[in-house]
């Protein structure tokens, strides 16, 4: 209880000072925005932390426990979810950071594309003489980090919006992806990414470990480090991040690059687990992770969640769809659940006022 | 005494077509509370971006400590002591008190890279305690706290940063800090700022006269960019001044009765177009009821928080009221939009003409013809002659300069995008037209071009709701004032040409 | 970039199709060929269809990134009920893309999501109802060849795809530059505060643009799935990425507001150009894509209307 001369409000704040003379606050509300805000102010408390994620994990659990007897929470079926949530959880995590900034990275699909078909040439395979092993790692990193800070660059020096500008990424990476790889796909001959992207230590499938020491250490960052925090007030408000005396397009730069190395890195997971490198590695990945995004309760407004929100997105996302197919609900059917899950995540937790104008 | 803390000496500062300031000079004493009053437009936003390092003075120099130093920006303002409470806050509301405490500044508290939590949770507990906050939980979010919650928090941080490049004597701004606080709460403020007077400088803005009287040390007064008078304490305990006498200072105006075209003034008709009977809206305003006449000009006269705004979104439709009841000619209406509201012919030119009046990437044309699109139809498609006869004949009619209907309203004046703005509510032909300061940013020739084209519309029977930038405007315009204070109507004053009230009178009532 | 408001985008974009055009021509005098010129012009008939639905779009702001897969819809829609309803199967698919593209408006207006969140879910729904209604890749039964025929063929020596592209020109250019509608959309991308202060129905407007936009996509389905005598679920792909390069390439701001039908054919010109051309001169298909990539990032750059959007995100 605060013992404070100014009492804590009992009512909800105040809206935010409207300047003098404006005509008021964005837009009249309609009815199903009303009570959409209703639910958003509980839940983007919830959401920087994560009562409401696990209360979904849970109806989901309960749901595919009850509708298939039983074999849903089977200790396989559970570590099947883990091994299925490893890659994305992964790219996830990566591209939440720059959604925490109130960016937005398209580019996704491309970079991961380019680092798998560029390594799918450097480890033993039947094209090139090369076989450097292990060490493509730190390559792979590299280069989706320098896919990032190109992102990164075009998003503040050259002020376009980060959407366009990971958009043109996009494009441009696939386009040297293929050209690289000449559409083909490279065998990779070294057995021993497969083996351990596909493999388990102590029980849990490695790309599951992979994915929480990540997560550890991004966690660490965010709340510990003044890089995390200052993430946190670029997203919460860039113009008075700035006027605190924070050099936003250094931490910008820097957060597209660390989510493009993070990228690189999904892409060799990626492409070892079926052993093979081509350009198509990274399709399909960019709507699962926005999904998970949201879900996650990392607010697109920016700002609001963080790596603990991107790893319960991905679980809720992944035991959703291992769920249906359990239940062996078409797969096409399973896109379609997808992308509702995905326009109700964000209607409910979008910041609206902050955003201003939805276009 | 000792010398002063900060010192002004000379400062000039012009805009395009306007001279904000004019040869200021003020010192800030150390141990005081300095109030600083002004009308809109007198400059004092001005002048403080200037001490804040926001604006660079075009003449004149800014001592500290009797040593002149050059502000480039808010950091260098806060390493040499000098720090703003903005009225909008600047607290980013999705972090914690903690966070924004040492916002930027993080670096006592880093060790091998990483922060401690712990100790900066101990000091902001510590920085809280002095401004008055001391059981509150640091790590709260800024969007829980109240406003006066808030702005103690930055207070603390001002002081932490000033503790932190080791300042002793800084100068704290304050901008309105009584607007946004309840009752009793404003009794804490100053008790607070009694307590810092210890160990810092405060200049305080206010438009609240009781309460800069009341709990100054000295009052500085400026009008039209200049300084028009120092008031201070005669004896300890006794009030700075007398409120009338600083009224005077700042207001005070020789008023020139054609400047507003005083002889054009005639009396409203009979006819009651617009009914307002006890509109209200939370926290902004209550019982608020108005008969306008056919051909009649309202100036709605108040201070920022008075409410008056407020009723003019509501009128327009922009916001809803809580209560009460809006009559146009006799029937009742709902507003749910600004839609709802120009269907039944009340219109609004804002305060704002680029961002909420015009349209400044499209033409002359597009803007005028903007409401009026289904009347210049020919079958199911839009007529490119009517459109260009619409247009035309309202550029002639509003003499807007432009060199022709297809100019981007971007390469206008100001003035001719406010008769822009103007010509597209007259071709929707509303009866009811709410004008947000006029005149703002304007030169003065087109000034009394519209100052003659808002007596044209009322002699032509349509009602006019205006919201002027200084009280002269009001009442030159004006048949009546309604004068708000603190949500309600205190006051209505007849302005009758040929018998106009003076400012001050008014100035009296609004503050 | 204020210098470049002097000079319209439009003058822009044709400087650049001409100097492209006299580029190619240089390095390869067949380009200007009739049969090469017949080709570019069919390519560009589906460019143009669906550039020209997403134009609406994003003339108020948005972006919709639905297109492609309305036209795989579109496709799939085609060759399954073509055999059957003949002739008539073009006005339901037709009213498939309307309807698709009425949902992605009533999601952005009434649940006040970003547009490309809201297409990016509905994406995925009209995919998955793609592949319910057909897994495997469908082909146009040999009896309906007639029908599809209306499309793709010819009279005389005017291609019938012409024709097509010239009706939905005139149809999209009318519907801007000469309805209330037309007028509302660009204002509302233009400055939608004062659009809404100025009484506009800003709703029913983007659920309009965003009809146009299904429309669009459903006319480039036609044409696309006709000209291969097929329909699959994932037909429609690159389509999104090349409607926007379309708009934006053309010198439609992406901030909406300005730009519009004349910038989209223009741009729909280019691209059919460029692909052609880089073809002509043996850059494959996916060097094409890079090159195209950082066409748009430039084009983007010179349009962008920074006024707009204080905080670059």
């Amino acid at each position: 209880m605060s013992t404070a001369p100014f009492a804590a409000p009992d009512e909800p704040p105040p809206a935010p000072t409207e300047r003098a003379g404006s005509t008021g606050p964005a837009r009249a509300e309609g009815r199903l925005v009303a009570l959409l805000e209703r639910f958003r102010r509980p839940l983007e408390i919830m959401s920087g932390g994560i009562v409401g994620q696990l209360a979904a994990l849970a109806i989901v659990f309960a749901i595919f426990t009850l509708g298939t007897g039983g074999s849903y929470l089977s200790l396989r079926n559970v570590l099947t979810i883990l091994g299925l949530a490893g890659i994305p959880m992964i790219i996830c995590l990566g591209i939440h950071l720059v959604i925490v900034i109130g960016g937005m990275d398209l580019s996704t699909e491309g970079v991961i594309s380019l680092v798998a078909v560029i390594c799918g040439f450097l480890i033993k395979n039947s094209f090139t003489p090369y076989d450097i092993g292990f060490w493509v790692v730190p390559i792979a990193v590299a280069i989706g980090a320098f896919a990032g800070l190109v992102s990164g660059i075009l998003s503040t020096a050259a002020r376009m919006p980060s959407f366009i500008a990971t958009l043109g990424i996009w494009w441009v990476a696939q386009g040297i992806a293929v050209i690289v790889g000449r559409g083909n796909s490279v065998k990779m001959d070294d057995p021993r990414f497969q083996a351990f992207t596909n493999g388990e230590t102590l029980g849990l499938p490695n790309t599951i470990l992979v994915a929480l020491g990540l997560f550890l250490v991004l966690w660490v960052m965010q709340r510990r480090t003044r890089f995390g925090r200052y993430m946190y007030a670029i997203g919460g408000d860039e113009a008075l991040a700035r006027q605190a005396g924070i050099r936003v397009a250094r931490v910008k730069v820097l957060v597209f690059t660390l989510t493009g190395a993070i990228y690189g890195f999904a892409a060799i997971l990626l492409s070892s687990r079926l052993a093979a490198s081509n350009p198509r590695v990274g399709n399909g990945q960019l709507f699962p992770a926005m999904t998970a995004v949201a879900v996650g309760g990392v607010s697109l407004s920016g700002g609001v969640g963080g790596a603990l929100n991107a790893v319960f997105g991905t679980l809720i996302v992944i035991a959703l769809n291992d769920g249906m197919v359990l239940m062996k609900i078409s797969p096409y059917v399973q896109n379609a659940v997808n992308g509702i899950v995905l326009i109700l995540a964000v209607a409910l937790t979008i910041d609206r006022r902050k955003i201003g104008i939805i276009k | 005494m000792d010398e002063p803390v900060l010192e002004l000496r000379g400062i000039e500062k012009h805009f395009p077509g306007v001279v904000a300031l004019k040869g200021i000079d003020l010192e800030v004493r150390p141990h005081e509370i300095l109030g600083l009053v002004g009308e809109n437009g007198a400059g004092k936003s001005t002048l403080m971006k200037i001490l804040v390092g926001l604006e660079r003075p075009d003449a004149g120099e800014i001592l500290l400590r009797g040593r002149p130093v050059v502000l480039d920006g808010p950091e260098s303002a806060i390493r040499h002591g000098i720090g703003m409470v903005f009225q909008d806050g600047c607290m980013i509301r999705s972090l914690s008190i903690l966070d924004n405490l040492f916002l930027g500044h993080e670096d006592p508290f880093v060790r091998l890279g990483f922060l401690s939590p712990r100790r900066m949770a101990e000091h902001a507990r510590r920085q809280l305690a002095v401004v008055g906050l001391s059981g509150l939980d640091p790590r709260t979010q800024i969007s829980e706290l109240s406003a006066a919650q808030k702005q103690m928090v930055e207070v603390a941080r001002l002081l932490w940063l000033s503790e932190l490049y080791r300042v002793e004597d800084p100068t704290l701004i304050l901008d309105e800090p009584t607007t946004v606080l309840q009752e009793g709460e404003v009794e804490i403020l100053f008790g607070i700022l009694r307590e810092l007077k210890k160990r810092a400088s405060i200049i305080f803005i206010s438009h609240r006269l009781e309460e800069v009287v009341q709990h100054s040390d000295r009052i500085y007064v400026l009008k039209d960019g200049e300084h028009v008078g120092t008031m201070e304490r005669s004896a300890p305990g006794a009030p700075v001044a007398e409120v009338p006498r600083v009224v005077r200072l700042m207001v005070g105006h020789e008023l020139s009765a054609e400047h507003y075209r005083e002889s054009m003034q005639a009396e409203p008709g009979p006819a009651v177009v617009l009914r307002v009977r006890g509109l209200a809206r939370e926290r902004a305003f209550r019982d608020f009821s108005l008969d306008l006449h056919a051909g009649e000009i309202v100036g709605l006269v108040g201070l920022l928080g008075s409410g008056k705004e407020e009723v003019c979104r509501c009128l327009m439709g922009a916001q809803r009221p809580d209560r009460g009841s809006i009559e146009m000619s006799g029937k009742t209406v709902r507003f749910s939009s600004p839609k709802d509201a120009i269907a039944v012919g009340i219109g609004c030119v804002p305060i704002d003409r680029r961002s909420e009046g015009l349209a400044t990437s499209l033409d002359v044309a597009d803007n005028i013809n903007l409401l009026v699109l289904r009347t210049l139809l020919f079958g199911p498609f839009l007529d490119p002659r009517r459109e260009r006869e619409n247009a035309e004949r309202w550029v002639r009619e509003c003499l807007i300069k432009t060199p022709s209907i297809r100019s981007l309203c971007a390469n206008l004046s100001g003035g001719n995008q406010q008769k822009v703005v103007i010509a597209k509510w007259l071709a929707a032909q509303v009866r009811v037209l709410i004008l947000d300061h006029p005149t703002r940013g304007i030169d003065v020739g087109a000034k009394e071009e519209i100052y003659a084209r808002i007596r044209m519309l009322a002699a032509s029977g349509m009602s006019l709701l205006i919201m002027c930038d200084t009280l002269e405007e009001d009442i030159g315009l004006s048949n009546r004032l309604v004068v708000m204070k603190d949500g309600v109507v205190v006051r209505v004053i007849p302005c009758a040409a040929r018998q106009k009230p003076s400012p001050v009178d008014v100035a009296s009532y609004v503050v | 970039m204020k210098r470049f408001r002097l000079v319209q985008p439009l003058t822009i974009s044709l400087a650049l199709l001409v100097a492209l055009v006299s580029v190619f021509t240089l390095a390869n005098p067949s380009f200007l060929s009739q049969y090469n010129v017949t080709t570019i012009l069919n390519a560009v008939t589906i460019l143009l269809a669906v550039g020209l639905g997403q134009v609406c779009v994003i003339l108020t702001g948005g972006i919709d990134l639905s297109v492609g897969s309305i036209m795989s819809l579109v496709s799939v829609v085609l060759m399954m009920t073509v055999g059957r309803l003949g002739p008539a199967a073009y006005p339901l698919v037709a009213l498939i893309g309307l309807a698709a593209g009425f949902l992605n408006g009533l999601i952005v207006s009434k649940l006040k999501i970003p547009s490309f969140i809201a297409t990016l879910g509905t994406q995925g729904l009209l995919v998955s109802f793609a592949y319910l209604l057909s897994a495997q890749p469908l082909t146009a039964p040999e009896s309906s060849y007639g029908v599809l025929d209306v499309v793709n063929g010819h009279l005389g020596s005017i291609q019938a795809t012409w024709i097509i592209s010239a009706a939905m020109l005139a149809l999209y250019y009318a519907m801007q530059r000469f309805t209330p509608l037309g007028r509302q959309i660009i204002c509302i991308g233009a400055n939608e505060r004062m659009s809404w202060l100025a009484g506009l129905d800003i709703d029913w407007a983007r659920i309009l643009a965003f009809s146009f936009a299904g429309f669009g996509a459903a006319v480039a389905g036609i044409v696309l799935s006709t000209t291969l005598y097929s329909g699959y679920p994932t037909m429609g792909v690159p389509y999104v990425l090349n409607s926007i390069a379309v708009v934006v390439v053309g010198g439609t701001a992406m901030t909406g507001g300005a730009g519009g039908v004349m910038n989209t054919l223009v741009g729909a010109l280019i691209m059919g150009v460029i692909q052609n051309g880089l073809t002509v001169i043996g850059v494959d298909v996916y060097g094409q894509q890079v090159f195209l990539g950082i066409l748009v990032i430039i084009a983007v750059a010179i349009t962008f209307d920074r006024a707009k959007v204080a905080i670059i995100k």
